[in-house]
This record gives structure tokens, C-alpha cells and sequence, in this order.
């Protein structure tokens, strides 16, 4: 077994991290449970690569992501900082006192009185509410109360629907004490914390730097043979600074510990940026600061997150609101999980049997396979297909490739380019095929790894999917017409195809980044050349950033000379 | 008036209306902070949203902890935090001292008097203040053998202030020794050599210093000693775990047996390592009954561990990179980064090694050194709130002993500086200044009154009570403080009370810049926000 240590890092990574944890609680409930589908049931999936196993002060033992989360205070809603393990609900129950969060000084009118603003404590919505009872009186979920039972989760569904204001609304996972970390910047506004400079005051403050890596250093101590780091990252605003600051000190830790770095965007922080100059040359400053930095310190960046969701090809088959982060943040944590399976998969010797799955490949591979031959290409697209459409189906065949949709934002479509490396993971196949049939120009290398079990659909996951969606995630072609999107009580579980594809479809995404540096930051009496400085990057920093994007571009012109690209 | 046009949204808010914000906010944090004042000072009591609970009477926790939204509370926040970061103490002074300023200097507005005379005042009077600051303090000695009593008191005088009596005299001789401990001749102290680890186990009073140190973590072979006396010590980073060497190398092999072999010949380098240290041990422990205790910041795999576990070492793996600095001052010895040539010379040596396991946390205890120049503060406590509480009372308690030190110095405490300076400026320096800046030296005078005064209101006593029959004997020539029990004049030097030199020497220095610079304001202007309507 080869470890894997989760880092999720601001706001929308948190929301991602939510239901991703939610998948993985719902495959290990569904293994358990008697009832449920066998393709669950078969032991493929190593989850003690994700999870580890402890025990409470009492003894009671328990089983936890391994797992740093940061976030801003007070994002955690009604969850504590120090986990929910072993809280009970007498605890709860003392919510009710009224408590006021902070003080607030506000005195904005001319008066200047001092206000105590006395916050009131977030209640726990019903979904919460019924996990906690649920674990007290575990005898109701028998049989005799189905019915009643099912009525009562779609309240739970509509009032997650209705109102998620924190990702830990819908999380019913437990954490350990030792996961949930909130940053407290004095007198940071979090609301405010939309540019890589916005973290300055975070950053350095090194006590809460160290706090991070000692939880860190928690989780991979206990590991014997750590096979990678997942760092999940909101990179639309400040956390990029914080995740850099994070990854550089991972970097100096951990030397040959491979890191894969996710980073995820709230489609909402990309659509309504066109204000005025001043607002669109530090966003584009920040997407190119912040790339730049995170690059640097990660072994495969995906980049996750297209403008609008409700839009794009998917949404044939899923319903999304894009003002919703718990929507959105559902695609991208399905995407993400796809690509994590085979990481657990195990090991398939000579003697195993084949039937359940294929194509395991631990990080340090995957970095190896994607970013390492042809070119060296560090940054890499992200497609996937949600449902995949079934491969039993002979008329499908070839299909997947076509069903692919990219959540990787501005990168081109064209996808004809020889030297691209991709890696295919599949699940819910039921025969072997040959995908890459129908493509006129193969990739050069391709990795296919493959499993039986389907992602399951928990019951806090959105309502997203259209009606034209089967029971178990197939595609219904007879389907009436329905307004009303399908969730987690009509579907089981959904097919997923996902692909890391490093090729030059990422070119324009980087050109992006690279071309904005040079023309606000670097050039002569740019105009962004100020907001940098506030930043607290001096003139030579940012000259080192701009040869970094270059440097990221140079494997994808050969041609061009490696002295003449730093200008 | 160019602002104004360049951002048409930008509003304005003029003349006294900016004064009078820029005073209302000092003063505002004043009132949110003068409870919290001296050991008779009340607590606060912080509820997170989800129910978390935290008690401090720390002016820099509060300050942190606390949403400022004001811009001039802002700005006096960042002071007093600033001066916790150089100080490491006076933050609820600061606050106050800049709020009393600020409540002084509108009396005199509001009769007419323009802030710049202020201004020049609090100018005279600060470099007046400082002066006399210079020739009250009480000089200490410390040569080689610091005086132990001295450094007791001023540990005492800041730990009383964070924590109830009892405890905090506990910890007064575990802050003083932990200083010592890590204290070289001739070179500034670094309070990172000393560790803080708390245990969530027994309580508050069961806190103690290890002459030594205390790691986080553990053993991770069932077959090692979890008790071992009279131990070598080996610090060392060095990677004693599988990995391919470099990311951009790959196995090329054409079947499954040369596969293995590739796999071997890797595993062989790392066994190489490992059997280097087991060489070393069996030289050094032959024939006695020592043990040998490896210590590494990079990993140790079961493969590693197990042959150490074999041959009767402790290995513990993923140390935190502070710890091998502190490890090295502990014990002695060097830290390695490479097997290659180990001698005897490189081992530290540790009398006592000791696994403890709470839960699923298992701690490792390094104790009964040598000469230890690290130490460590293991805070126990039987919630998270008080370990909080003692972590930030350990840290003033550290920093104020470090001051003491490095000033040589210090001031009696108890009100007592703050009396005799305003007797000062009053008699002898106000014939000085001419003009209405004795206005504003007087306002200074005043404000420095703060003080003794928030510490007898947290006393319960009468506040004018005390402050006159303090002046009375100041003016008899005596210096006394105030007695918070009895609200009787004092002598601090017979009841141990002293304040840090640098910290008092800080907040005379930076509270009436930021005052001055406060009441020359004369315009505030936002972009996008209207200061005059409520938001």
C-alpha cells in the first residue's frame, strides 16, 4: 500500500474536497452495507491510501481522511476546528446559548461608537442535524421506516439545494482533529481576499505557516511508503499565496515526494471580472502571479474550472447553476475522484485476477507518464465525461473519446498534436476495448486504467442530472421530457471517464499567463507594475516569474532557442 | 481636491469629523481593552461560530482575534501588535496609553486648541519621558550568573497579569530556568531553542520543563524499546527510505526478473545506509549497556525500521526540522546529512529516552542530557482553552525574561514609573516649554496616569482615591506603587513588581507618534464608502 496525503487549500477547494470526501465515505458505506450493488463490494479499491485508521482518547477507533484543510475563519459553518470526532451531540446542544463570534469595531459613521456586533452561532441545517441523530439511534434506518424515511431525505435534499453556505453543510465525513486548520488573518478582510497580495499579512506570519506544515508532517510521519501529495488549491484569490508559501515549504520537506497539484475555480470568480481596467489587469496579473508560483513548486499542475458550467457540453446531460459553488464544486470533485482511482487500485500482480480492474499507477508514475516524456510539459488538461457513456453498448464504441469534455479553462480545441501523453481512466467498463479507434492521430504514449465500480452518488450530491439520465448513470435515449433535475434519490451511481492530457491544448492557457506578465508587469511603464509592488514583488522577482511561464512554454517551440526566450 | 476627481466615488470626511472618528476609535478600543489590564483585570471570553471557546485576558490574542473594521483602530491595533512582536509584552498599555492620549488631547480641541501645539507637546514630553526613563530604571547585572531572584520577579510581575496567581508562580521558575537553560555568553538568546509541546492529559498545574526535549511522534516498529537509559543519539538527514532517485529517471527493463533486480539494486543503497549506523552502534555499544537512539528528519521505512529494530536501535523518523537544531543543543553531538563517515564524535548522548502514548499520540521524551542548551515546556492541561492560555502566557513569560536580560535593566512596575514620570514633567520640565505646547505636555502628563488608574478600577478601588494619596507620597520624594489589594501606596522594589525596561521604553516611543499622527489628521477619505452614513 502506498499512502497519499489530501491538502485542500481556500474556499471553493474546500467545497471540492467536500464531496470528493463524500464519494469515498459513500464507497465505504456501500462496501459494508448488504443490500447494495456487488460492484462495490469487490476489494479493488484500497482505500486505506486516502484514509488512515486511529483511535480516540477513549479507545473508540476510528477512520479518517488523511487530510489538511485550510481555510479562512469561519468558513467551517457549524463544524469546530477540532474535528467532529467523538463529539457528541450534548455538545451540540450548547450551540443554542447565544455566543458572538468576535468583536467587531466598526465604526464607520461619524460617530465612531464602538459596536459589538454579536454574531449568531451557525445552526446546523437539517442534513446536519440528521447525521448527528442518525448516529445516536442507528435502529431507525430499518426497513420498517423506508418509507417514511425517503420523504424525509428529499427535505434533506431540498434544503441542501436551497441553502449550502459553507462546504461543511453537506459533509458527513468525519475529520480528525488534526485536519481542519483556519487561518486567521488579523485583520485580513476575507472578503476582500481576491488577489495574490490580499495574503500578504497571512503569509507572513510565520506561527500559522508552521502550524500547516506540522499538521502536514502529522499525516506523512505515520506513513510508511508515501506515494504523493494531492494538493487541491482555490486559486482565484489569496490562497494561491498561501498554497505557493505551502507548496515551497512541501518542496524543501518532502524532496522526492511527488506533488500533484490540483487548482480549482469557482466558475463565478471568472464570468463577472469585466469592470474596469484597473480590476481586469490585477485579475490578469493575479491568474499569471499566481500560476507562475504555484508552478513552481508542484510536479503536474491541472487547472480546473471553465467559465461557466451551465453552459459548456455537459450540460446535454447535468443541470448546473453556476452560482452555486455546491454545483459546480460537484463536477470537479467527480472529475478529481476519476482521476484518483488508480491510485488505489491494487497492485496487480501476475496471479490477480483481472476482473475488477486495471491500470494501477501511483502518482509518482502518473507525473512520470504525463509530464516527464515528450515534452516536458508540466501542465496538463483535465476532460471528462459525466456520464460515460457505456462501452457495452456496440454503437457507443469509440465514443468516449468524443464524450471527453475539457474543465481545463482556455485551452484550445484542436487536439491534433503527436506528442501529446495522456493517461484514461474509466470506470464502470464492462469489456475491454480499444478506445482511440476513431482518432486520426494517436497520442504517443497512453495509459488506460480501468475499474468495475461506478462513482456512487451520496445523498448529499446535488440535484444536477437531467432527466434523460438512467438509474445507474446510462443514457436514456426514450426519456420524457422532465423539468425537474434528477438527484441522488433517482440515481445510484454514474459512470465516469476522466483524462489527464498533456499536449499542446494547454498552450494558449499558459501564452495567457505568460502574455500578461510581459505586458502589465514587465514591460517599461506598465501599468501593473505598481499592483505588483504592492504585492511585495520587487522588479527582479517578477523578471524570475516571467522566465519561469517562458520557460513552462519552451517545450512546446523546439525550434526556438533557449537564450532568446527571456525576452 | 485632485483625489476628488480622480475618483468621483471617493467620499470625504472633513476636519473635526476626522478627528473626532480618529478619537472615538482610539478611545473605543480602550474601553474594549482596559478590563483586561493587570492581574486584577477581568477575561474575555471568545465563542466561535461553531462553538469553540477560547478565555484570554492577552491584549495581542484579543487584538488578533478581534474584526476591526475601523481604519483608525486599524491602525492603533497594528501598533500594539507591533509592539508585541519586538517586546513580546504591553499591548494592552499600548492601546490604552494611546487611547488616554487621544481623550486628553479633545479636551484641549474642543476649547480651541489646534493639534499641532499638541503635537509639539507630546513631542517635548516624550524625549523628556524618555530621559527620565533612563535615569529611573534599575540596573541589573548579568554577567555570568544572571541574578536568579530578579529575573523570578519580572516573570512573576508578566505571568500574574495572563494566568491566576497559583499557576503563574508555578510557571515563573519554569520560564526563568528555560531562559537560563538556552542562554550563551556574548550572543542574543534564541527562544526558538526552547520547545513548547503541550499534552491534552492532566492539568494545569502538572506543567513542567524538561531539561531536554520532547518529540511528537514515535516509534513505528512494535519491536523497538519504548525505555531506553543511557543512550548515543544520532541526529541525521538522511533519507533511509525506497524512492526512485530522481523524478526524471525511469526503470528501462525488458522482463520481470530484471525488473526485480533493478528494484534490488535500489533497495541495496538504502540498506547500505542503514547498515552503515548499525556498524557504528555495534562499535560504540559493544561490551556496555548503552543503547542507541537514531533520530532522522527524512523517513525510515518498515524494510529500514526493521533492520534497525533488529539490531536494538530506536528509530524515529520525520522529526521536525527545528527539532534537529534543537537536538544538537540538547544532547550534543552533529547533525549528519550523509552515513559516510560516522564517528563517535558525531553521537549526542541522552540518559533517559522514553516513549509516553496518549490515545493515538505517542510523545517521545529526551531527558537527563548533558550541559542542555534546549529545553522544553511540556504544557499540560485538561482542555484546549487553558493549554491556550498557558501557550500564550509561556511566550510573554519567555520574551520578558529575554528582555531582562538583554537590557540589563529594568522599571519598577505597579504605576510607580508612570506617577514619577508625570511628577517629572510636571516640576521640572514644563518651565521648560514655552508657548501652548505645555498643553500639550501637560495632556501627555495626564495620559500617562492611565496606568495606575485602569489598575486600580480593575482593583474595584477608587480610582482618585488612589492616584492622590500615590502623588501625595511621590511628592514626599518617595517612590510607591499601588497595592492592588489594599489600594495603599507601595514600595515595588520590596514586593518584587518590575516591568520590562525595553517593553516601557517601546510604549512611550511609539504610542505618541501614532497619537500625533492621528490628530493631524484632517481628512479622511475613502474610495467608494460613505464615512458619514452608517454602512
Amino acid at each position: 500500500m502506498r499512502e497519499a496525503v489530501t491538502v485542500q487549500v481556500g474556499g471553493f477547494a474546500n467545497y471540492v474536497g467536500s464531496h470528493f470526501w463524500n464519494f469515498q465515505d459513500e464507497l465505504l458505506g456501500l462496501a459494508d452495507d448488504p443490500d447494495a450493488d456487488p460492484v462495490f463490494k469487490n476489494d479493488a479499491l484500497d482505500m486505506d491510501v486516502l484514509y488512515r485508521s486511529g483511535e480516540m482518547h477513549q479507545g473508540i477507533p476510528t477512520y479518517c481522511p488523511r487530510l489538511v484543510s485550510v481555510g479562512s475563519r469561519g468558513s467551517l459553518g457549524s463544524l469546530s476546528s477540532s474535528g467532529n470526532l467523538g463529539q457528541t451531540s450534548a455538545s451540540a446542544d450548547q450551540l443554542n446559548v447565544a455566543t458572538w463570534q468576535v468583536y467587531k469595531i466598526a465604526c464607520a459613521n461619524g460617530s465612531g461608537s464602538v459596536t459589538r456586533s454579536v454574531s449568531k452561532p451557525h445552526g446546523r441545517n437539517l442534513f446536519l442535524q440528521s447525521l448527528v441523530e442518525e448516529g445516536q439511534n442507528p435502529s431507525t434506518s430499518n426497513g420498517a421506516s423506508n418509507s417514511q424515511k425517503s420523504v424525509e431525505d428529499k427535505d434533506l435534499i431540498d434544503c441542501l439545494e436551497n441553502g449550502v453556505n459553507f462546504w461543511t453543510d453537506y459533509s458527513k465525513v468525519q475529520y480528525h482533529p488534526q485536519s481542519l486548520y483556519e487561518l486567521h488573518g488579523s485583520w485580513t478582510d476575507f472578503d476582500k481576499f481576491d488577489n495574490y497580495g490580499s495574503a500578504q499579512e497571512v503569509v507572513s506570519d510565520w506561527s500559522q505557516i508552521e502550524e500547516m506544515n506540522e499538521r502536514l508532517r502529522f499525516f506523512v510521519e505515520e506513513c510508511d511508503h508515501i506515494q504523493g501529495i494531492q494538493f487541491i488549491v482555490d486559486d482565484s484569490g489569496g490562497f494561491s499565496s498561501v498554497a505557493a508559501q505551502f507548496l515551497e515549504n512541501i518542496a524543501d520537506d518532502y524532496t522526492n515526494t511527488p506533488v500533484l497539484l490540483y487548482c480549482v475555480r469557482d466558475p463565478m470568480t471568472l464570468g463577472s471580472s469585466r469592470r474596469n481596467q484597473r480590476v481586469s489587469i490585477m485579475r490578469a496579473l493575479h491568474d499569471a502571479v499566481s500560476f507562475s508560483k504555484l508552478s513552481s513548486f508542484c510536479n503536474l499542475m491541472v487547472p480546473i474550472g471553465p467559465p461557466s458550467l451551465s453552459r459548456s457540453y455537459m450540460s446535454s446531460y447535468l443541470y448546473i447553476q453556476d452560482e452555486k459553488p455546491f454545483h459546480a464544486s460537484a463536477v470537479c470533485a467527480a472529475a478529481i475522484h476519476s482521476i484518483t482511482v488508480p491510485f488505489r487500485l491494487q497492485r496487480t500482480g501476475p496471479s490477480s485476477d483481472l476482473a475488477h480492474s486495471s491500470g494501477n499507477l501511483d502518482i509518482g508514475e502518473l507525473l512520470h507518464i504525463l509530464s516527464d516524456q515528450g515534452r516536458q510539459n508540466m501542465v496538463t488538461a483535465l476532460d471528462v465525461a459525466m456520464p460515460a457513456p457505456s462501452l457495452t453498448d456496440r454503437d457507443a464504441m469509440g465514443n468516449i473519446e468524443m464524450k471527453l469534455h475539457s474543465l481545463t479553462p482556455e485551452i484550445s480545441d484542436e487536439d491534433e498534436d503527436p506528442y501529446s501523453v495522456e493517461s484514461l481512466v474509466d470506470f464502470h467498463i464492462t469489456s475491454e476495448r480499444l478506445v482511440y479507434e476513431a482518432r486520426e492521430t494517436k497520442p504517443k504514449f497512453s495509459h488506460l486504467s480501468a475499474s468495475l465500480c461506478p462513482l456512487p452518488v451520496p445523498l448529499p450530491f446535488p440535484s444536477i442530472f437531467r432527466g434523460n439520465i438512467g438509474r445507474h448513470g446510462e443514457i436514456l435515449s426514450d426519456h420524457a421530457e422532465e423539468s425537474q433535475p434528477k438527484g441522488s434519490l433517482d440515481i445510484e451511481s454514474i459512470p465516469m471517464a476522466a483524462r489527464l492530457r498533456s499536449s499542446s491544448a494547454v498552450l494558449p492557457f499558459i501564452e495567457r499567463r505568460s502574455g500578461s506578465l510581459q505586458k502589465h508587469g514587465v514591460a517599461r511603464g506598465a501599468i501593473g507594475s505598481l499592483v505588483l509592488r504592492d504585492w511585495g514583488f520587487g522588479r527582479e522577482e517578477v523578471e524570475d516569474m516571467a522566465e519561469h511561464l517562458a520557460k513552462l512554454l519552451g517545450p512546446f517551440h523546439p525550434e526556438m532557442d533557449l537564450t532568446s526566450d527571456s525576452d | 481636491m485632485s483625489l476628488r476627481v480622480l475618483n468621483p466615488n471617493a467620499e470625504v470626511l472633513n476636519k473635526s469629523a476626522a478627528l473626532h472618528m480618529n478619537i472615538n476609535a482610539a478611545k473605543g478600543l480602550q474601553d474594549v481593552l482596559k478590563t483586561n489590564l493587570g492581574p486584577k483585570g477581568t477575561i474575555k471570553m471568545l465563542v466561535g461560530g461553531a462553538g469553540d471557546i477560547k478565555l484570554t485576558k492577552d491584549g495581542n490574542t484579543l487584538l488578533k482575534e478581534m474584526q476591526i473594521q475601523n481604519p483608525t483602530a486599524i491602525m492603533i491595533a497594528r501598533t500594539a501588535v507591533a509592539q508585541d512582536d519586538t517586546s513580546g509584552d504591553g499591548t494592552t498599555s499600548t492601546v490604552l496609553f494611546i487611547g488616554e492620549l487621544m481623550k486628553q488631547s479633545e479636551r484641549c480641541i474642543d476649547e480651541g486648541t489646534h493639534p499641532r501645539f499638541l503635537v509639539d507637546g507630546f513631542d517635548v514630553a516624550k524625549r523628556a519621558t524618555l530621559e527620565f526613563l533612563e535615569k529611573f530604571k534599575t540596573s541589573v547585572v548579568m554577567g555570568d550568573e544572571p541574578d536568579r531572584e530578579i529575573l523570578k520577579m519580572i516573570a512573576r510581575t508578566t505571568l500574574r497579569t495572563k494566568l491566576y496567581e497559583g499557576l503563574a508562580d508555578q510557571l515563573t521558575d519554569i520560564v526563568v530556568n528555560a531562559v537560563l537553560c538556552i542562554r550563551k555568553p556574548d550572543e542574543p538568546i534564541d527562544l526558538f531553542m526552547v520547545e513548547i509541546m503541550h499534552m491534552r492529559h492532566k492539568f494545569d498545574v502538572d506543567t513542567r520543563l524538561v531539561e531536554g526535549l520532547v518529540l511528537d511522534h514515535g516509534s513505528r516498529h512494535p519491536d523497538m524499546k519504548r525505555r531506553a537509559e543511557n543512550c548515543y543519539i544520532l541526529t541525521c538527514n538522511v533519507s533511509l527510505e525506497y524512492e526512485k532517485s530522481e523524478i526524471n529517471a525511469g526503470f528501462f527493463y525488458s522482463n520481470a526478473e530484471q525488473r526485480e533486480k533493478m528494484v534490488a539494486a535500489e533497495r541495496r543503497q538504502v540498506d547500505e545506509r542503514v547498515k552503515r549506523i548499525i556498524e557504528l552502534k555495534n562499535k560504540v555499544c559493544a561490551g556496555n549497556d548503552k543503547n542507541f537512539v537514531v533520530i532522522n528528519q527524512k523517513g525510515i521505512d518498515p524494510p529500514s525500521l526493521d533492520l534497525l529494530a533488529r539490531a536494538g536501535i530506536i528509530g524515529l523518523r520525520r522529526a521536525k526540522r527545528r527539532n534537529m537544531e534543537r537536538l544538537v543543543l540538547a544532547c550534543g553531538g552533529e547533525a549528519v546529512d550523509s552515513v559516510d563517515d560516522l564517528t563517535e564524535d558525531c553521537l549526542g548522548w541522552a540518559g533517559l529516552v522514553y516513549e509516553h502514548t496518549l490515545g493515538e499520540e505517542k510523545y517521545t521524551f529526551i531527558e537527563n542530557v548533558k550541559n542542555p542548551r534546549s529545553c522544553t515546556i511540556l504544557i499540560k492541561g485538561p482542555n484546549d482553552h487553558t493549554i491556550a492560555q498557558i501557550k500564550d502566557a509561556v511566550r510573554d513569560g519567555l520574551r520578558s525574561v529575554k528582555n531582562t536580560v538583554e537590557d540589563e535593566a529594568v522599571v519598577l512596575g505597579a504605576g510607580a514609573f508612570e506617577v514619577a514620570a508625570k511628577k517629572h514633567l510636571i516640576d521640572n520640565v514644563k518651565k521648560t516649554v514655552k508657548g501652548r505646547a505645555q498643553l500639550g505636555m501637560e495632556a501627555f502628563a495626564d495620559a500617562l496616569l492611565v496606568i495606575p488608574k485602569t489598575l486600580a478600577e480593575n482593583s474595584g478601588l477608587d480610582t482618585q482615591d488612589v492616584i492622590v494619596s500615590l502623588q501625595n507620597e511621590h511628592d514626599r520624594g518617595l517612590v510607591v506603587g499601588l497595592n492592588h489589594h489594599s489600594g495603599e501606596p507601595i514600595d515595588p522594589q520590596m514586593e518584587g513588581i518590575f516591568d520590562n525596561y525595553s517593553v516601557k521604553r517601546q510604549i512611550i516611543n511609539s504610542g505618541p507618534i501614532i497619537a500625533s499622527q492621528l490628530l493631524l489628521v484632517d481628512e479622511v477619505i475613502r474610495a467608494g464608502r460613505n464615512m458619514r452614513k452608517p454602512t
